[in-house]
């Protein structure tokens, strides 16, 4: 199907019909919705703009070429949605003074997978995602979006570099930026 | 933390980012370079996991999603192709006007006005001149003349010119 609809859009996107598009937002939506959900640590803001990527997407249908991945080039309108929410900074420094939307990271924390794990190591492995959350957070917005394209969507080096329009070298270099900051923390934690 | 740690800290690092042969090649022969990568790996695993199972919402809610970006993905197409009717519409509604009104768009209307000053201003000369000749006294020292007697208060210059006129034939 995704072939099928990739090969379809690359030669004639413009003639794509609604429920081929419906097909690829049931694909694609939720890896979407992740990756602004991390990127924004605002659910609500996260719905928007997953909404407003899907919709560009579908406008610019014609200037998708099937040169990387549909997935990938979906992922780099949700970069670029992104990166324009974030320029608006002052709606969220308003949210943060009044302490609403972010602070999900604690939320993560809490969904750890329990099964075949003492309360001891569940307590540890939770100590480790908020170490790694507050790493995160301390990252640019660019330097965070290849940090969890990496270690959340497991992702490619070569597929986050097209995805985040980078060099591979830089999106290495972002990465060892942040590995190396991620292993520091744990370090004074222990 | 013991002092190999430091030397070999850039290959753990690398070793994490992505393949890099060098560094595999170190981390198999150094134990504790192999205990800490495990460390940083399963740290950045546990927050993968973690963070996609927070994300994880139940059906209803892409369901949810599927059907809004459906609606303005609808409203989108509809508010361009309203817009793609309208500007023809509104074009050919100012050509229209512009045909009604005898104007064609693009030309500005020409000063007709010109001709009318000049020919005002040539026979408001004339009647200045016929005035001149008429009071017998220079139009360019008319209103001086006129100044020095309003400021006197006496006769106009006509009647004193007239005064010298027949006191120089009585001499």
């Amino acid at each position: 199907m995704e072939t099928t609809l990739t090969s379809a859009l690359g030669a004639a996107a413009q003639n794509i019909t609604a429920e081929e598009f419906d097909a690829i937002v049931r694909r694609h939506q939720r890896r979407v919705h992740r990756f602004l959900l991390m990127l924004l640590r605002d659910p609500e803001e996260a719905d928007n703009l997953t909404q407003e990527c899907f919709l560009r997407a579908y406008q610019n249908l014609s200037s998708f070429r099937g040169d990387s991945s549909l997935e990938t080039w979906l992922l780099r309108i949700a970069a670029n949605l992104a990166r324009d929410h974030a320029r608006n900074r002052k709606a969220s420094f308003w949210k943060r003074l009044l302490g609403l939307g972010y602070g999900n990271e604690d939320g993560a924390a809490e969904h750890m997978p329990s099964a075949e794990a003492s309360p001891e190591q569940i307590l540890l492995a939770r100590e480790d995602v908020r170490a790694v959350w507050d790493v995160a957070n301390q990252l640019s917005q660019q330097q965070r979006a290849v940090f969890l394209l990496r270690f959340v969507e497991e992702m490619e080096l070569t597929e986050i570099a097209s995805a985040l329009g980078l060099q591979v070298g830089s999106v290495k270099t972002h990465l060892f930026r942040a590995v190396q900051t991620v292993r520091n923390k744990l370090r004074d934690l222990r | 933390m013991n002092a190999n740690e430091n030397t070999h800290d850039p290959l753990v690092e690398r070793a994490l980012v992505g393949f890099d042969l060098a560094a595999e090649h170190h981390i198999a022969h150094c134990q504790s370079c192999q205990t800490e990568r495990e460390k940083v790996e399963d740290a950045l695993r546990q927050f993968g996991v973690a963070n996609r199972e927070y994300a994880n919402r139940p059906e209803a809610f892409w369901k949810q999603q599927e059907a809004r970006i459906r609606a303005a993905n609808r409203e989108a197409a509809q508010r361009s192709s309203v817009t793609m009717t309208l500007i023809p519409s509104v074009v050919v509604l100012l050509l229209l006007a512009f045909a009604i009104l005898g104007r064609t768009p693009g030309v500005r209307p020409v000063a007709v006005a010109t001709p009318t000053v000049q020919t005002d201003s040539d026979h408001e000369l004339l009647l200045q001149v016929e005035r001149a000749v008429g009071t017998d006294t220079p139009l360019a020292l008319q209103p001086a003349t006129l100044m020095v007697e309003e400021s006197n208060n006496r006769e106009p210059l006509n009647s004193r010119s007239e005064n010298k006129e027949t006191r120089s034939h009585e001499n």
